[in-house]
């Protein structure tokens, strides 16, 4: 039983990959995309330090700022959803949504494994990215076996708080129809206030009592923090727990929209 | 019954719009909403391996009906229960006993062959291997279509597309099918396949379908019985052949007479039917009981040299019906 749902969703999963292959332009720009946000970043800081003639900014060393943000841009993309997000609003808009609805496969999770489908072109890459800043930022980061597992942990807890994020904003759209510019509101946010291009540390503290109240630092910081070793290890657990509990509580608010959403779904088109 | 509809009514919130950027302005500040009923108290019953066509102009309500039996829509009032299931609870056993085809809507993935769409059923269906590869060669088989399974969707006719569409939604074998328009805009011989295709499945594997169709010739064809909406209320249920009778009881009749016949009985008969009469040849539209009788007494004057009854085309009985369907139905 198990084992054939668990074939189910992979089945969603593998489809996808082939989909994603057809199109091989598409799949190498967008996975070599990410090398010019490394570049800008890099110059960008290395000015600044230049520049102003710092050793540290808050603390962070040039070396150690320019691994944070790097690791920071690549768990940024993982988490994206722009692709996935638009097609599911294009979805319920246009009334394609109802293909998935006919069949006996849960919407959310059925999403879910298309949301990592698309992104798991940059998985690979992105692997191999990191076992290289492994090597050039050697003791930088992964500090011991226990900060690669509690990354790997935090990274899939950040992408499924992200997904659970970007599913809420998607049932919208079985009452407005277009909620496109609420996506791309929160992506542009999130591009800051999830510390994608300027480590959360930088932020007042006002600000950072906030986002430490939401599950925002969990989808960015909090995976970078345990694998470049800024937070202490006693933290690592409570980290875990409380994201774990954000992805209990937005899985509970994603099933109670998307319920009431699909009540008031109109099935456009024929 | 495998479907019970019961006073069932569905209506949409929808919103006019003026045309041009004024009408924009003035509807993004204000919204004049307003209720649409497309359906209003519909009562239905299908039994087990029937084939039911669904009639109606556009807008009459056909697709809402079939988006609700599938469970795409929560009904406004009313119950409908399929096999003791509630449609729009979309229980997963219950998707396993129905599909539906939408011959406007895509239902396979784009970019990819057909085949990839298949394995991706059969893995959500739990079909297994066995079935699936029996299935799937006699429906290729059936559909003709074996040398067009591995080419990416969008690459296919309309007609090969709309095969596929078939085939994904019957490989898990469901037993009540939904079609709706699944003709529309083939050619010929693409539909009548489909027609055979359905009236093939049906005998074979008692499978239940419900149809909606422009054309007359699907319903002609596949379904005994029909249900006709009109500006979502039924109208009509029951036997399609009585439908067309009820509307137009003439039947055209072409009575060829011998050289030697007596043109004055003729032309007395003239008086009594309404006939044209042309190179020997007498030409009558006239109902059934008319018709017998004027048969008789040709038959007493002479035996024709040739003679023929032709139904008169539906298409044009069914556009007088939706014309004015109160006119035809008491």
């Amino acid at each position: 039983m198990v084992s054939s749902i668990a074939i189910k969703y992979f089945s969603v999963l593998r489809t996808n990959w082939i989909q994603a292959l057809e199109y091989r332009a598409n799949a190498l720009v967008g996975v070599l995309a990410i090398f010019s946000g490394l570049f800008i970043e890099y110059q960008i800081w290395d000015l600044i330090f230049k520049a102003k003639g710092y050793t540290t900014v808050k603390n962070f060393e040039f070396n150690e700022l320019i691994i944070f943000i790097f690791l920071s841009i690549i768990i940024g993309q993982l988490k994206s959803s722009w692709h996935s997000s638009g097609e599911m609003i294009r979805a319920i808009r246009t009334g394609e949504i109802n293909k998935y609805l006919i069949r006996p496969i849960s919407y959310f999770w059925y999403h879910f494994m298309m949301f990592i489908g698309f992104n798991s072109l940059y998985y690979i890459v992105y692997s191999i990215i990191l076992f290289g800043f492994t090597i050039i930022f050697k003791g930088m980061i992964f500090h011991t076996l226990a900060s690669i597992l509690c990354f790997f942990l935090a990274l899939a807890l950040s992408i499924y708080l992200s997904y659970c994020i970007y599913f809420i904003m998607v049932c919208f759209a079985f009452w407005f129809g277009e909620v496109r510019s609420l996506v791309v509101s929160y992506n542009l946010a999130m591009l800051v206030l999830s510390g994608q291009y300027v480590p959360i540390r930088f932020f007042p503290d006002y600000i950072l009592n906030i986002i430490n109240w939401t599950p925002i630092r969990y989808l960015v910081d909090f995976p970078v923090s345990i694998a470049t070793g800024i937070l202490p290890m006693e933290e690592w657990l409570s980290g875990l727990l409380m994201a774990t509990l954000w992805c209990f509580v937005l899985s509970i608010c994603s099933a109670i929209i998307y319920k009431l959403g699909i009540k008031d779904y109109e099935a456009y088109g024929s | 019954m495998l479907i019970q509809v019961k006073n069932l009514s569905k209506s949409f919130k929808i919103f006019k719009r003026e045309p041009g950027i004024k009408g924009a302005f003035k509807s993004f500040l204000k919204r004049d909403y307003h209720l649409f009923h497309a359906l209003q108290n519909i009562n239905l019953n299908v039994d087990k391996g029937e084939i039911l066509g669904i009639l109606g102009e556009n807008g009459a309500g056909k697709t809402t009906l079939i988006k609700l039996i599938i469970g795409l829509l929560h009904p406004t009032s009313g119950t409908i229960s399929v096999d003791n299931y509630t449609p729009w609870e979309r229980n997963h056993d219950y998707l396993r006993q129905v599909s539906v085809v939408m011959g406007q809507k895509n239902q396979l993935w784009w970019d990819i062959p057909a085949s990839e769409s298949f394995l991706l059923n059969k893995h959500i269906y739990q079909i297994d291997n066995k079935q699936y590869d029996k299935v799937l060669s006699e429906l290729v088989e059936l559909l003709d279509i074996k040398d067009k399974l591995n080419i990416q969707v969008r690459r296919l006719s309309l007609g090969e597309r709309m095969k596929m569409e078939i085939i994904a939604a019957l490989l898990h074998q469901p037993r009540i099918v939904l079609l709706d328009e699944p003709t529309l805009g083939l050619d010929v011989i693409s539909q009548s396949k489909i027609r055979e295709f359905v009236k093939y499945h049906n005998e074979q594997y008692k499978t239940t379908f419900v149809i909606t169709s422009h054309y007359t010739k699907d319903i002609q064809e596949m379904c005994e019985r029909v249900f006709v909406l009109n500006k979502g209320e039924q109208i009509y249920d029951g036997d399609f052949n009585n439908l067309i009778k009820s509307v137009n009881p003439k039947r055209k009749f072409i009575y060829e007479l011998p050289n030697d016949y007596d043109s004055k009985i003729i032309e007395q008969l003239n008086k009594e039917f309404d006939f044209t009469f042309k190179d020997n040849v007498i030409t009558a539209e006239l109902s059934e009981t008319i018709l017998n009788d004027l048969l008789i007494k040709l038959l007493a004057i002479s035996s024709p040299k040739t003679l023929s009854f032709e139904d008169l085309p539906v298409e044009e009985t069914l556009r007088s019906f939706f014309a004015n369907p109160t006119k035809y139905l008491k």
